[in-house]
């Protein structure tokens, strides 16, 4: 895992004295709000319906025993005893005063953490393959890519006051864990001609007009990869539109301009600095790698412990992914409980993990962009024993991928912008499908609610997506169907006019008996939606003659 | 602020600038407690968004918002009620 | 409220004067004359006959309007029209990089404080700021110097 330099450290404390001067500042009245409120988003603080909310970075999803022990404490000392990961492999704290937060930061700093740049107008953190340097897919490992990228967009003088807020996410596969098209720049390291390097999507985004990114390199050389950003970011800056934010993004300007005149923008921009400054030197490169060797470097005999117990095999069946090297397994933790709010951990499971991650897992955790968690490293024969620790603190419910997996954002049980809940929502339909064998009948699904337009919950690229509406006062649910965030990235067909929150439940069992009717063999249900499209679905769900 | 506001009567409720915390006016300063708040007429509007400024640059509060009441007097809308009663899950 | 020049930790008066009518230039103005992007459009040929001549843009004005002319200004300043809009960092960067401009970059009009050092890093020489927030820039200079990633 990566650890901080001297300087790292010097930086993040140094912006913390700066955050409470800020904060000081405020309460003195020496800024007014709409002043610090900028400050305030970099420093990755919102306000919410009842409270501030704090979102603090987990750098491409990595975190240490150390530092989930820390969130755990620190939930307890400044909040309600939880915290809340986000599609962005980020945690939020849904309670903080205002006062608090400085400490909060002192704390966070003195286990190499931070909340820079988790919101504002700036480049966010970068996000990841969960699955990065333990898969046996990956050209090399991204997480080096997304440390370099990370110094350096912390802080850049020119881009942390740009349009709107800027979103990375780089990954090493063909398959894509990461939703790395959704984003505003998705990298992709690849490898041509015996050389690694990038290929680069530009203007994907989510948000109140879904776009897919568009391929604008099909190789960028490594050294050239931070030139290459900047003259992205650069164009981006100066001509992205600011005149009205829900046409901000880079997706509104590559459409607007075209792809192709975008490209050769960038390209020229590129070419005024390329060979400059940020030319990344092979050692260089090759500290960074350093840090994130694997804490395990040989294959091992160890299998996986065999036993009678029903629940245990269909965990694993579920739960646990080979990891590249034999002997050991990557556990994917469920925080999707039938009774919690997806994404949500509790100061004791997070103690408790973080133990369990010290003991097998050389410490390591990671956050995926679905809102679980991972085990990276497991051994075989250990499997049995972390079950039944997991599955102790309800970590174990063996639902990954399957319809009770769902991601979901705050909603209007905590979002100011929210106009219906979404917590509930994904709760009903826990509670309607937690039954195993219907699970499991079903397949591989994707649900994802959010509670606005703004789409943190990812619906656009759903297979079933669910938005919240408010129509007249009354919560309102669109269904769209056949989106898809993966390396097929697509957009959901809105199916048609949206549902009560009552019938919402009815409508997603219709769904799911229309698909169950099309299936052929083994078919999961986004493929039975390619092949017969959208009109049986609309069909069941509209149509009244339809018994 | 006031813009697009339905209804007769309304609270004027906000967050506590230091802690979040909700808060409403309660006709000389501002409590977490909404018994107390102050039931203000559609015709008082005005004023009171000069009062909610006021508390506002005295770094008090911050996104002070009129809350619609029904005509018994109860919160209207979903979004008020959670910010009144809290989560809903 | 009295203003003044802050180049990097140095505490200036600024040498740079407005005027709105062009034509009533007398001699009795001390110092440099700067000009809006509009005075300059509408002027050029007589300002073009003058020396020490500053401009000045606004944040939504962009740098293509004088490209041709960059090297005949003596200092180059980017008007904020609000501290959100950032695009003169990037309009800085290029006057230094792509036009190798060699003359002063000052920022004006509604900047933080807790922005200064990256104006600095991206090819500012100075800021005007209110006199008695002085103080306070140089504090966030201090804080911050040499704390950053990019080189
Ligand atoms: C509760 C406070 C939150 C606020 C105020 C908020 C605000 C927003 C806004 C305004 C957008 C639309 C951006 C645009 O279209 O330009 C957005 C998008 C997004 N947010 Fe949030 N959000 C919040 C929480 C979350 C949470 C909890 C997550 C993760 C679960 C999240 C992840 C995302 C993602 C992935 C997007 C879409 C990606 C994109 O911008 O293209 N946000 N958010
Ligand atoms: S989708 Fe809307 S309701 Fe949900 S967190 Fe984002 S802004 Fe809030």
């Amino acid at each position: 895992m990566y650890q901080y330099s001297d300087k790292d450290k010097q930086i993040v404390r140094n912006r913390t004295k700066e955050f409470l001067s800020q904060v000081k500042r405020r309460i003195d009245g020496n800024l007014t709000e709409e002043e610090f409120k900028p400050l305030r988003l970099m420093n990755g603080l919102y306000l919410q319906l009842h409270a501030y909310m704090l979102r603090v970075a987990i750098p491409y999803g990595e975190l240490s025993h150390i530092q989930l022990n820390k969130l755990a404490e620190i939930s307890e000392k400044y909040d309600k005893g939880y915290g809340h990961f986000t599609t962005r492999q980020n945690i939020q704290f849904n309670w903080p005063k205002l006062e608090d937060v400085p400490k909060i930061l002192n704390e966070l700093a003195g286990v190499e953490m931070h909340a820079i740049q988790t919101s504002g107008n700036c480049i966010r953190n970068i996000s990841c393959d969960h699955l990065a340097g333990i898969n046996n897919e990956e050209v090399e490992d991204p997480r080096p890519w997304c440390e370099i990228i990370r110094k350096w967009s912390t802080f850049h003088p020119e881009f942390s006051y740009l349009p709107r807020k800027f979103k990375i996410a780089v990954i090493a596969s063909e398959t894509d864990r990461a939703a790395m098209k959704v984003h505003d720049i998705g990298l992709k390291l690849v490898k041509k001609r015996n050389q690694i390097g990038f290929e680069v999507y530009v203007g994907g985004g989510q948000g109140r007009s879904p776009f897919i990114a568009k391929k604008i390199n099909n190789f960028v050389k490594k050294r050239d990869l931070l030139n290459y950003l900047e003259a992205i970011l650069s164009i981006y800056n100066e001509m992205g539109r600011r005149d009205n934010i829900y046409k901000a993004r880079i997706k509104i300007l590559i459409n607007e301009l075209g792809a192709e005149k975008l490209k050769s923008l960038i390209e020229s921009k590129f070419k005024k600095f390329a060979d400059k400054k940020l030319l990344l030197e092979e050692d260089e490169i090759k500290k960074i790698k350093n840090y994130f060797k694997l804490p395990i470097n040989d294959p091992i005999k160890s299998s996986i412990p065999v036993k009678k117990n029903k629940e245990y095999n269909i965990w694993l069946n579920q739960n646990v992914i080979k990891h590249k090297l034999a002997g050991y397994s990557i556990i994917m933790v469920s925080l999707k409980h039938y009774n919690q709010p997806p994404g949500d951990a509790t100061a004791e499971q997070m103690k408790t993990l973080s133990i369990i991650a010290k003991q097998y897992s050389y410490g390591e955790i990671r956050v995926t962009h679905e809102q679980n968690l991972v085990l990276p490293h497991i051994k075989n024969s250990d499997l049995f024993s972390v079950w039944n620790k997991l599955r102790a603190l309800k970590l174990a419910t063996p639902n990954i991928g399957l319809i009770t997996d769902t991601i979901c954002c705050p909603g209007m049980d905590y979002c100011a912008l929210a106009t219906a809940r979404s917590i509930p929502i994904s709760q009903k339909i826990s509670q309607h499908f937690k039954d195993q064998s219907i699970q499991d009948k079903i397949g591989n699904i994707k649900i994802k609610i959010s509670g606005c337009i703004n789409a943190c919950g990812h619906h656009h690229v759903g297979n079933i997506g669910i938005l919240g509406l408010d129509r007249n006062g009354e919560e309102s649910y669109q269904i769209s169907l056949g989106g898809s965030a993966d390396e097929k990235t697509s957009i959901g067909k809105i199916v048609g006019p949206s549902f009560s929150e009552k019938e919402l439940i009815k409508a997603i069992q219709t769904i799911i008996k229309t698909f169950e009717r099309n299936k052929k063999n083994n078919e999961d249900f986004l493929s039975v939606f390619n092949r017969v499209g959208i009109d049986p679905f609309k069909k069941d769900l509209y149509d009244k003659s339809n018994p | 602020m006031a813009k697009k506001l339905k209804g007769d009567s309304f609270f004027l409720s906000a967050n506590d600038l230091k802690t979040g915390s909700v808060v409403y006016y309660n006709g000389d300063d501002w409590s977490e407690k909404v018994y107390k708040a102050k039931k203000i007429n559609r015709s008082e509007i005005e004023e009171h968004e000069h009062i909610a400024k006021k508390f506002e640059d005295e770094c008090i509060i911050i996104s002070p918002i009129f809350v619609e009441l029904n005509d018994d007097g109860t919160i209207k809308k979903l979004r008020d009620i959670i910010r009144k009663n809290g989560t809903t899950f | 409220m009295t203003k003044v020049i802050l180049n990097k930790n140095k505490v200036l008066k600024n040498e740079y004067f407005f005027v709105d009518d062009l034509t009533n230039l007398t001699k009795s103005n001390s110092g440099n004359l700067i000009v809006t992007l509009s005075q300059w459009l509408d002027n050029k040929k007589t300002l073009s006959k003058k020396k020490n001549i500053g401009i000045q843009l606004n944040s939504d004005e962009s740098l293509s309007l004088i490209e041709e002319e960059i090297s005949f200004f003596e200092m180059i300043q980017f008007n904020f029209l609000t501290f959100k809009d950032g695009r003169p960092f990037s309009e800085a960067k290029k006057l230094r990089i792509e036009f190798q401009y060699i003359g002063e970059v000052r920022a004006s009009g509604h900047i933080l404080p807790d922005q200064y050092i990256f104006l600095l890093r991206c090819g500012f020489n100075s800021v005007e700021i209110e006199s008695k927030q002085k103080k306070f820039w140089l504090e966030c200079l201090k804080m911050g110097m040499g704390l950053y990633y990019q080189p």
